[in-house]
């Protein structure tokens, strides 16, 4: 096996056209895989120090996360606790804290994981992911992107998110079955804009329900245009654990996760900021 | 492959496999087997180390990620004539039974005193979320972080 730590993205990606090469981020997932013999990359593209996917800053009204951000970062960025509150709630429940620094929101969505518990938070949040391969760069919605199978094409490295400031309010929550446990059993993410007390426009997505995180613009459709009041909270509720019922049909774990989403949905709710 | 490793302060010359873990050589060809080996999976935090300054999982690390980074085991923190205040108030108070998890504990300890010098007992519970005890039912293990915290203040 070959290892190398590029200097920079042009490199990375060069590097990723060697046959049998992976991108490695923090490796807490990565590194586990190889070990149980569930991936056997010829080449480890080592780009968890790249300083360009390591910046969180704002540029004019987007944010831009490079992908070898950790939810460490995440969670210590006042920039996002102010304006991408989703994630930064991801940011804190993911993981222990040793997983937390090492683990990175790239690294979060190139597992394809269905319990990854950012990619809720950036799909409400509406986040574009920019790509970048030998054919070059490629920006598309991460809603769009994950319905790809398989998500990456060989040689592609996720390179940086967007996420559009628009002065939403996002929050969210999870079910796991240890607090430190890296894996989310369920999570919700919240993301809306309100104009008085009038719900202007609304984005829901889960995790760990089905094979991907995914939205719900169906049952956000029947919450926008009302009243962000009681009645409101509790129908949401309701409607998240219908959805979630009708998903997963006849999965085991469909009873409990169709009744645990409404727990979860209140929290999420909860934490919404002001 | 050749890699270059900081550990306790001291620079290591090392010849590697490029998926060998951090863990592993730590253990294996530096000797410094205080770092402990649970699950294998970044459940238990028996293996925990610092990596500049921060508490990672050894076993989810690569050597060769490593490399460029300040590290430190437990056996860097301190000896046994010189102890950390964490070393001194975890015997003193009975936070060790086993001794397994203990290198871990005190590291993610450790990392937690270093930024935050008085935390409370949700902030403690909190930086040591990722270390599981089988003995001692943490009581203990809170109760000497913040006799060490105190010690440390002084």
């Amino acid at each position: 096996m070959d290892y190398f730590r590029p200097r920079s993205v042009e490199e990375a990606v060069t590097l990723g056209q060697s046959p049998g090469a992976a991108f490695l981020g923090g490796g807490t997932d990565l590194v586990l895989q190889m070990r149980q013999g569930k991936v056997n990359p010829q080449c480890l593209i080592d780009v968890h120090n790249l300083a360009e996917l390591k910046e969180i800053r704002r540029n004019g009204d987007v944010l831009e996360l490079g992908s070898m951000v950790t939810f460490s970062e995440v969670s210590d960025s006042n920039l996002l606790q102010d304006s991408a509150r989703a994630l930064w709630l991801a940011g804190q429940t993911m993981g222990s804290p040793a997983i937390r620094n090492q683990a990175t929101i790239g690294g979060n969505l190139g597992n394809g994981s269905p319990a990854a518990d950012a990619i809720p938070a950036l799909l409400a949040l509406d986040a574009e992911v920019c790509l970048r391969s030998q054919a070059g760069e490629e920006v598309i919605s991460l809603a769009v992107f994950l319905e790809r199978y398989p998500l990456l094409a060989p040689g592609t490295l996720i390179w940086k998110f967007l996420v559009p400031l628009r002065g939403w309010q996002s929050g969210f929550a999870k079910l796991g079955r240890r607090r430190a446990l890296a894996i989310a059993r369920l999570s919700v993410a919240v993301a809306l804009k309100t104009e008085g007390e009038t719900v202007m426009d609304l984005r829901v997505a889960f995790g760990a329900v089905g094979k991907r995180a995914f939205l719900s613009p169906a049952l956000a459709a029947r919450f926008i245009g009302r009243e962000l009041d009681v009645h409101w909270r509790t129908e949401m509720i309701s409607g998240s654990q219908e959805l979630v019922r009708e998903t997963l049909k006849t999965r085991a774990s469909a009873p409990y996760k169709a009744v645990a989403v409404g727990g979860v949905m209140h929290q999420a709710l909860m934490l919404l900021q002001e | 492959m050749n890699i270059e490793l900081r550990v306790n302060e001291q620079d290591f010359r090392l010849v590697v496999e490029p998926d060998e873990r951090l863990l592993d050589v730590l253990r294996n060809r530096l000797g410094l087997i205080g770092t402990k080996e649970g699950c294998g999976e970044g459940e238990c935090g028996a293996c925990t180390i610092l990596m500049d300054g921060k508490a990672v999982n050894s076993c989810l690390v690569l050597a060769a990620q490593a490399v460029g980074h300040e590290l430190m085991t437990i056996e860097g923190v301190g000896d046994r004539l010189h102890p950390h205040p964490l070393q001194k108030s975890f015997v003193e108070l009975g936070a060790v039974q086993c001794g397994f998890c203990t290198p871990g504990m005190i590291l993610s300890a450790k990392a937690l005193l270093d930024r935050n010098s008085q935390p409370s007992e949700e902030e403690i519970k909190e930086a040591m979320s990722g270390n599981l005890c089988r003995c001692t039912g943490y009581d203990k293990i809170v109760k000497a972080v913040q006799r060490a915290a105190e010690e440390v203040a002084r």
